[in-house]
């Protein structure tokens, strides 16, 4: 065989030869330097590439692109992007977290939950839940942890949300499934002095872990919003026309960030 | 409007944006592209087959605007500036150098023809296989290959051209 050209040296590294292709670059690598220095180069050239983009995979899906998405009208998308300028400028300032006291935030969401009681409105509907009798849970999950103080549960099969007819038919369940995440189950809890739901929704994805969405009503006023973080979990705050929201979660910042814009636009419809 | 169509879009808008920062050089530019594709994928999700790779049509969607609006412009686009990813001034020395460093890169990219680009990011970047990056660009698989072989030794020629980079770039990625 000739010296690899620099096409089949890149199909090489690459790795779309042939097995007998491959052997014969690799007779050639190991026994011509120049050859091996050349590969090298062309492999460090392909990994800075990769580094000079791996960057936008981090970023916060803007709004108007999760509306795209879903296929919103003009209206809405015009509406989302005036949040969403709201919440770039947030995002586009300083480390706008660091200094905040996390552990307090943390300390401060988690004491605005009471105990959550038999029957609660849910955000945007009229109806009540009734909560299945005596469904308590105990577990050690993290989302356990940072309320500790649910006491009801909404019965749900698990994986099953079309069973969700224990909830008024009209309340919306968010769809996080693009996040690879699944509905399992909502509680009840009392934020603020104002009744709650909390959504938990996991994934298989060891490295993501659990994420619960809580929605309450809220008469404050609307609050851009506002990151925390304690004892490994991050959590997003943030009221909208009349509804408070949480997001809380292991995942890193940035996942949590995309959803919350994906959350953002689909209670806006909620 | 396909629900599933707008859950798979969710879930490939990174990639896309990714792709799209790639071939216009502009954070603004890229997601007019990808929302401008998103809105067109949701119009013609007939015409998505079943059994084949959304994120191939959805990449093949991204390509053709583009190239649609490149010939509409019929000008080679100005310097643009990388709004997603500027310098910070005040960084300390060794991260802003990677992050120059990073911005040669994207700038070398920029300077290549844009099937080029197309390869590049298809291949490269994103992992595609030739087999699936030629059926993105709808050209064979033997011209995605010549075209890959040219943008890397190109890439790699502008590359060394800038002195230090090496060590610059791999700064950057051990960030």
């Amino acid at each position: 065989m000739l010296k690899p050209s620099d096409d089949r040296l890149i199909a090489y590294l690459d790795g779309e030869l042939d097995e007998s292709e491959r052997a014969a670059i690799a007779h050639w690598l190991e026994h011509d330097g120049e050859l091996r220095e050349r590969a090298a180069l062309l492999g460090e050239s392909a990994a800075a590439l990769r580094a000079a983009f791996d960057e936008v995979l981090r970023e916060p899906l803007p709004e108007r692109l999760i509306a795209a998405a879903r296929g919103a009208g003009a209206a809405v998308v015009e509406l989302s992007a005036a949040r969403s300028r709201r919440w770039n400028r947030v995002l586009g300032g300083p480390r706008w977290w660091v200094g905040i006291a996390a552990a307090a935030s943390f300390a401060a969401f988690a004491i605005g939950f009471g105990l959550g009681g038999g029957e609660v409105t849910l955000p945007g509907a009229p109806e009540t839940a009734r909560v299945a009798p005596g469904a308590e849970l105990v577990s050690d999950t993290f989302p356990d942890n940072l309320a500790g103080y649910y006491k009801r549960y909404v019965t749900v099969n698990p994986g099953d949300a079309t069973s969700f007819d224990k909830l008024p038919q009209n309340f919306h369940l968010p769809n996080l499934k693009p996040w690879g995440l699944d509905f399992q189950g909502a509680r009840f809890l009392m934020v603020e002095g104002q009744p709650a739901t909390a959504l938990v929704y996991t994934t298989s994805n060891q490295a993501l872990g659990p994420v619960i969405v809580v929605v309450a009503n809220s008469g404050k006023p609307d609050e851009t919003v506002r990151f925390a973080r304690s004892s490994d979990i991050n959590v997003l705050r943030w009221r909208h026309h009349g509804h408070a929201y949480a997001l809380a979660g292991t995942a890193n910042a940035n996942y949590l960030w995309n959803i919350h814009n994906d959350l953002a636009y689909q209670f806006d419809g909620i | 409007m396909s629900v599933s169509v707008s859950d798979q879009l969710i879930a490939v808008l990174p990639r896309m944006r990714r792709f799209a920062r790639g071939l216009t050089g502009s954070a603004v530019e890229a997601d007019d592209l990808v929302q401008a594709a998103c809105e067109r994928a949701l119009s013609r999700a007939h015409q998505f087959q079943e059994g084949t790779r959304f994120d191939s049509w959805m990449f093949r969607i991204v390509q053709t605007i583009w190239i649609d609006q490149l010939r509409a412009r019929d000008t080679r686009r100005e310097e643009a500036e990388d709004e997603g990813m500027h310098v910070g001034t005040d960084e300390p020395g060794r991260r802003a150098e990677a992050r120059l460093a990073l911005q040669e890169v994207r700038n070398a990219l920029r300077e290549l023809p844009p099937e080029q680009r197309v390869a590049l990011l298809l291949v490269t970047v994103d992992g595609l296989s030739y087999k699936e990056a030629a059926e993105v660009a709808e050209v064979p698989v033997g011209t995605i290959m010549s075209r890959l072989a040219r943008a890397r030794v190109a890439l790699q020629a502008k590359l060394d051209a800038g002195s230090g980079l090496r060590r610059r770039t791999q700064d950057a990625e051990a960030e």
